[in-house]
């Protein structure tokens, strides 16, 4: 039994009211008589005290308030499913990083692991298990089934991801589990206020874990080739002092291996370089600690060459203001400005590492990398039309923008599939979104396009700073190696291929994926380290970055849940298993039925009565 | 209500064909005497005699005389003349309980017994008499002689109400106070009084050489003590008394034996002193009361 809206419980106060009434009239109506001579044979009532006469009719009018009451509050039973003595286990296991930390010669996650297995040797026969993990997301790995070699396959395929534990997923593997009639989580730490009121005794918490041993690589800096300073920045989130060995190479080569020692929840910044050539710098903690994966970095180091850009404006303003942008991005890049009307002035020679056109378009200009700003069409990109106005409404970086972001005007391209449009927004004439800017590839190489004009040294307006940052990632992913992307974990990957693409993953295994309609297959980092790809015969390398203080911190705080293995209380109110069968109809009839017989009754007295009249 | 009756052309006709006795009546000139077909002064010839001495020679039948040269004398009709008040309780206890109408019923049997009354060619009028405002208020039609004139007291039947307490004695005494001569005087009330009040009235009544007819109405729930069993607060119509009262089949009873003895004593008193009483429980009983009891009041066919 239960109610599904106990505050309208309030409506049995009527019941009072009722109570008040009876006493007040019906515990003793005041009839006119024509004379008293007429009852002074009859004997005086013996009781003279006031009190509630509750008659046939006062109980029929207690059962319809009460009835209706109970309907209205929502009176429910749940019905037991069949058969009752089977029992569902929920078993949800944390899989974000911390999970991955190692307690002695095993991890917390092998803990959480054999606690559960234990909770499954030991459930009764018929018992059935669903086997949930959650750290980003959530994941079913295993429905719930009664087959327990294959609960235990699930189980000991779990892995820890080097990513954070978002509280959302845990409150989604909550959602999941809330048919079950006990709920096992297995963690290191229960972030506040995600347990869902109504979980009550069916909820048990296993917390795993006791060490804080952890040292992280927080941020890599490489610095510039043969001038600046690189720069790496370690954290102790052990409440001793740690000793921390580094090592720094790049591609290979030792650049660094000095040790430091880190005071307790210190924090320590170690310069090294300048590196006097390019290519990826790898930083890794040699210092056994109880987390590997933030004891590693990854950072690309422009190599000895310069990129050469040439930049290609009938404005000057708009040459200068993009000039500063790819500075800002590449401050090694050559850059060649230049108006077009002087571009027979440019001297043969290899073709620059990257174009930037505004409006402006020559398919003789050949270069790996194309950047056009405010262009008319250019190979496969057909103009739909120009517009005087524009207006910015959405980015992939920020999202919706709380309000549109007004621009100047705007060439309406149409785009090929295989880009990813970056930004979106508005144009008169047309109720589609317009794409404002994208990246992506065509049949000549890399691509990027900025629909909008430029002029007014729109890149430096302090109001609207997003075309400016709009500009900067058009510009790094141009500037950027084509076979080399660096990513934080978490993030996806966007991998562009024709066909099937192979990703061979830092733990080793390899996986497939097929291409969308877009060009690019995307896969979720979820492993720091090295995903080498493979499409088409053409190589590429993604370097994924974790790092997340909250993880790091190994600290386990004793979480004032219901501790493991303690009673198993009956099943908590709300969420009982089984089907609610709510008794609100039945209610009412019986409420129905008792006024109708109370009116009946008070019909049926008043015709006894006959015409005594009330006072 | 019931009193509206009184006026429906079925209802009279069925009084049509009654007509009201009286014991005692006044002829204007001859004085008191008993009313019947005796010799009197009037117009109507009753029948012829054979003369004998000290016939008074003004009834002598001269045209006899001349024809047959016998002496015979008329003999007349004599015309009676009756002053018929009747007195109508229109206290608060004759409303209650609205259900059992007794006013209705009182102010029919008035105007049944009026128009009966007016049969004869007997002055007629109704009197209300209640306490209003703390002062006893008598209110009297105007005497009516003659059935033509029934429909006058229509207005005066249907606007009497209730209301205000019980003073018999002192009704009668307002009534007595105008000094006209002796008559037939009908009280209508449910007598729910103290017996000396009601004994007071018909005493004084008697006194001053009225004919006195007592129609004793009461309600046919209240004469049951039909009350639905549970507690009550009894409420006294015209005192305001207040009476805690616990319904039951075992206090009916005591109601009706309550009422049966309060009327055993008024028709004891009434049989004792010569008053006519006739009982009118329930409203619902009109009709017998006129067919069945009327007779026993006088009224004869």
């Amino acid at each position: 039994m239960g109610l599904l809206d106990p505050i309208n419980l309030l409506y049995l106060l009527s019941l009072a009211v009722l109570v008040a009434i009876y006493l007040r009239a019906r515990a003793r109506p005041t009839l006119e008589v024509s004379s008293l001579l007429l009852f002074e044979e009859a004997p005086a009532p013996l009781a003279r005290a006031r009190r509630l006469h509750t008659d046939l009719l006062f109980w029929l009018e207690v059962v319809a308030l009460g009835a209706l009451s109970l309907a209205i509050a929502g009176l429910y039973m749940r019905v037991p499913q069949p058969p009752a003595h089977l029992r569902r286990h929920a078993l949800i296991f944390d899989r974000a990083a911390a999970m991955g930390a190692r307690e002695g010669a095993s991890t917390r996650l092998d803990l959480a692991r054999r606690q559960a297995l234990r909770i499954v040797s030991a459930a009764p026969a018929g018992d059935q298990f669903s086997v949930i993990a959650y750290a980003l997301e959530t994941e079913l790995v295993r429905a719930s089934s009664g087959d327990r070699g294959a609960v235990r396959a699930a189980i000991a395929s779990l892995q820890p991801r080097a990513v954070a534990a978002r509280p959302a997923a845990l409150s989604a593997a909550l959602m999941r589990a809330r048919a079950a009639d006990d709920i096992e989580l297995f963690s290191d730490r229960l972030p506040a206020g995600v347990l869902p009121a109504g979980l009550g005794g069916r909820l048990h918490f296993h917390q795993v874990g006791s060490t804080d041993n952890n040292l992280a690589l927080v941020s890599l800096d490489p610095g510039e080739v043969g001038s600046r300073r690189g720069h790496l920045v370690v954290h102790n989130f052990s409440a001793q002092p740690r000793l921390c060995a580094l090592s720094i190479e790049c591609e290979g080569r030792a650049v660094a291996r000095p040790t430091l020692m880190l005071a307790p929840h210190g924090q320590a910044v170690e310069s090294f370089g300048p590196i006097t050539w390019g290519g990826l710098v790898h930083a890794r903690i040699e210092t056994p600690d109880a987390l590997a994966a933030d004891n590693q970095r990854w950072a690309y180091l422009p190599g000895g060459r310069a990129s050469n850009v040439l930049l290609i404006s009938p404005d000057p303003a708009v040459r200068d203001d993009l000039a500063r942008v790819l500075l800002a991005v590449d401050e090694s890049a050559r850059i060649t400005a230049l108006d077009p009307a002087r571009l027979s002035s440019l001297r043969p020679g290899p073709p620059p590492d990257l174009v930037v056109m505004h409006d402006f378009y020559d398919p003789r200009i050949r270069a790996p990398a194309r950047l056009l700003v405010f262009s008319a069409p250019a190979g496969a990109l057909r103009l739909a039309r120009t517009v005087a106005l524009s207006e910015l409404e959405q980015t992939e970086r920020a999202g919706t923008l709380a309000r549109p972001l007004a621009l100047g005007p705007a060439r309406v391209l149409a785009l090929p599939d295989s880009m990813e449009v970056l930004a979106r927004g508005s144009a008169p004439g047309g109720d589609e979104p317009v794409a404002l800017a994208a990246a992506g590839r065509d049949a000549r190489g890399r691509l990027g396009v900025i629909a909008f004009d430029l002029r007014g040294h729109l890149l430096l307006d302090p109001d609207r700073t997003e075309v400016l940052l709009l500009t900067i990632e058009i510009a790094r992913r141009l500037l950027a190696p084509e076979a080399l992307e660096m990513v934080s974990t978490g993030d996806y990957l966007s991998l562009p291929a024709r066909g099937p693409i192979r990703v061979r993953l830092p733990d080793g295994t390899t996986i497939e994926r097929l291409a969308g309609r877009s060009g690019t297959a995307r896969i979720r980092a979820l492993e720091a380290g090295l995903y080498e790809t493979e499409a088409g015969g053409r190589a590429g390398v993604v370097l994924a970055n974790y790092y997340d203080a909250a993880e790091s911190d190994l600290t386990v705080k004793p979480m004032a849940v219901r501790a493991a293995g303690a009673g198993r209380p009956g099943p908590a109110v709300g969420l009982l298993p089984g089907r609610v069968r709510p008794l609100g109809t039945a209610l009412t009839a019986v409420g129905l039925l008792a006024l109708l017989l109370s009116s009946v009754l008070m019909l049926w007295r008043e015709a006894r009565r006959g015409g005594w009249r009330h006072v | 209500m019931l009193e509206a009756r009184a006026f429906e052309p079925e209802f009279l006709n069925r009084l049509d064909r009654l007509i009201l006795g009286v014991k005692r009546a006044r002829t204007s000139r001859i004085g008191p005497r008993t009313v019947g077909r005796v010799q009197g002064i009037g117009i109507e010839i009753e029948n012829f005699r054979d003369y004998v001495a000290g016939d008074d020679l003004r009834f002598l039948d001269w045209n006899a005389v001349g024809r047959l040269d016998q002496l015979y004398v008329r003999t007349y009709r004599a015309e009676r003349e009756i002053e018929l008040s009747v007195l109508i309780d229109t206290s608060a206890s004759m409303g209650a309980p609205p259900a059992d109408d007794k006013l209705g019923l009182a102010l029919a049997l008035a105007a049944a017994i009026a128009y009966v009354g007016m049969s004869e060619s007997d002055a007629v009028r109704l009197v209300a008499f209640g306490l209003r405002r703390g002062k006893l208020a008598l209110t009297p039609t105007a005497f009516h002689r003659r059935r033509e004139s029934y429909a006058g007291l229509r207005p005066f039947v249907t606007g009497v109400r209730c209301g205000g307490e019980t003073r018999l004695a002192a009704a009668v005494e307002q009534l007595l106070a105008a000094r006209r001569q002796p008559g037939l005087t009908v009280l209508i009330s449910d007598f729910l009084v103290n017996a000396t009040d009601y004994e007071d009235a018909l005493s004084r009544l008697l006194a001053a050489r009225h004919e006195v007819k007592v129609m004793h109405v009461m309600g046919e729930r209240e004469s049951r003590g039909a009350l639905a069993p549970g507690l009550y607060r009894l409420r006294d119509s015209e005192s305001g008394q207040l009476r805690d009262f616990s319904a039951s089949a075992a206090t009916a009873e005591a109601c009706r034996r309550r009422v049966a003895q309060l009327a055993a004593r008024l028709r004891d008193f009434c049989s004792q002193h010569g008053v006519m009483y006739l009982p009118a429980f329930g409203a619902g009983n009109l009709e017998e009361i006129i067919n069945g009891e009327f007779p026993r009041l006088g009224v004869i066919r």
